[in-house]
């Protein structure tokens, strides 16, 4: 697949041995971009990287200021941390949005990066669903019910708002994690401030 | 199921299904805090866990709601997520009820990790249903968007709705624009409205939760 239409996962990680073990796992599915360090991980990124795993420690830019830097880039990427321990400090608070501790499985990196895309997914369906809904509240403040009933525009937005819904519920499992619940309400206040 | 008819007598009450959302809706004054303290307190006189996120009101204030209509209820059947912001954290409370202080109505990731955590306290403590109140939207929508309030309804009830439980949200049917109002809603499975009724009281119907709405009733 071209890097237009397999999603794009940037490793940062300062271990070649490492970071080759993980593209060579992920390259299957996604294109894989490896950068060596913060620095060369921040030259990589741009609007195409749909995730980032980072390696915590690394020599020059941690793994905590390369977070910042993208946060402030606005990019949208969801970004997993990798640990050499399990942290003990909230790392949703933090920003990160999953954490992975080494040794990482094959499955393992597999199911986080497929989680962390759904969770992209469900963020982008839920503007969809919300668009469609103000377009309903729209026609029905200015509408009467009769008119309402007539009105095909209306119909046709009841019926996408439907599907939109049940769509959603679908993803995620519909918010059966905690992780998701509030990575994707952090999401709401990330948005909000722009 | 959670029979909330003893609060308000509709048959479109009497089985709501677990994971439901209901908006109760009407301008100020008509009792709308009164009705949700009642439907708490009557799933925690039953045994239910009970969530209040209050953006207005000390946790103190809540616990006493709780007290007065059910003497007996125990602190580890209540949490409550503070979110005014405005002042220390309650000294202990006496009755045991866990407070989780939340510095904005507008930090919807702190209310999240508030009910995350009240959610799983009640859980550890055996209670396997529960009702969650949200006191009111209309002081989060003083703090952000239409949107961004739509938005973390329909997260929050999907939350519920894999927790089991049932959500009652508060919102004053005055204090917004229409179609504010009817983008709201939209997040809701039901939706209870209350008006002043013609010659004196109140009156309330019920949308949603049956295939047609209800008659408005005098309450």
């Amino acid at each position: 697949m071209s890097e237009s239409d397999s999603p794009v996962v940037l490793i940062v990680e300062d271990e070649p041995d490492v970071a080759e073990t993980y593209k060579l796992w992920l390259q299957s599915d996604y294109t894989v971009r490896l950068g060596k360090s913060g620095d060369e991980g921040l030259e990589l990124l741009d609007d195409q990287v749909d995730v980032v795993l980072l390696d915590r420690m690394m020599p020059g830019l941690s793994g905590d200021e390369v977070l910042t830097e993208i946060r402030e880039r606005e990019l949208g990427c969801r970004v997993a941390m990798v640990t050499a321990v399990e942290p003990d400090f909230d790392i949703l608070e933090m920003g990160f949005d999953a954490y992975l501790s080494k040794p990482i499985r094959s499955e393992q990196l597999h199911d986080t990066v497929a989680n962390l895309l759904e969770r992209s997914e469900y963020d982008s369906m839920l503007q969809e669903y919300y668009a469609l809904v103000e377009k309903k509240a729209t026609l029905e403040a200015t509408k009467s019910s009769a008119e309402l009933a007539d009105n095909e525009k209306y119909g046709s937005l009841t019926e996408q708002i439907d599907e939109m819904r049940d769509g959603l519920d679908d993803t995620l499992g519909g918010i059966e994690d905690d992780d998701d619940f509030i990575a994707t309400l952090r999401g709401l206040d990330n948005d909000d401030e722009e | 199921m959670y029979d909330l008819s003893s609060v308000l007598d509709f048959d479109a009450l009497a089985d709501v299904r677990p994971g439901s959302s209901i908006l109760v809706s009407g301008p100020a004054m008509t009792g709308k805090r009164d009705i949700v303290y009642d439907m708490l307190a009557d799933g925690a006189a039953e045994g239910d866990g009970a969530v209040v996120v209050t953006t207005n009101k000390k946790a103190e204030n809540v616990v006493e709601e709780f007290r007065d209509r059910v003497p007996e209820f125990q602190g580890t059947q209540l949490r409550v997520v503070d979110c005014r912001g405005e002042d220390n954290p309650d000294p202990e409370l006496s009755d045991g009820v866990s407070v989780h202080q939340v510095p904005s109505p507008g930090d919807l990731t702190g209310i999240g990790i508030g009910i995350t955590n009240s959610l799983e306290g009640l859980h550890d403590s055996g209670r396997r249903r529960g009702r969650m109140a949200l006191l009111s939207l209309s002081t989060m929508l003083t703090y952000t968007d239409k949107k961004t309030v739509f938005k973390f309804c329909h997260v929050l009830s999907s939350r519920l709705d894999t927790a089991g439980y049932i959500g009652v949200f508060t919102i004053d049917s005055e204090a917004h624009d229409k179609q504010t109002i009817q983008v709201i809603k939209q997040a809701f499975d039901g939706l209870i409205e209350i008006q002043a009724a013609e010659g004196g009281g109140r009156e309330a119907r019920v949308l949603g939760l049956a295939n047609e709405p209800t008659d408005w009733k005098q309450i």
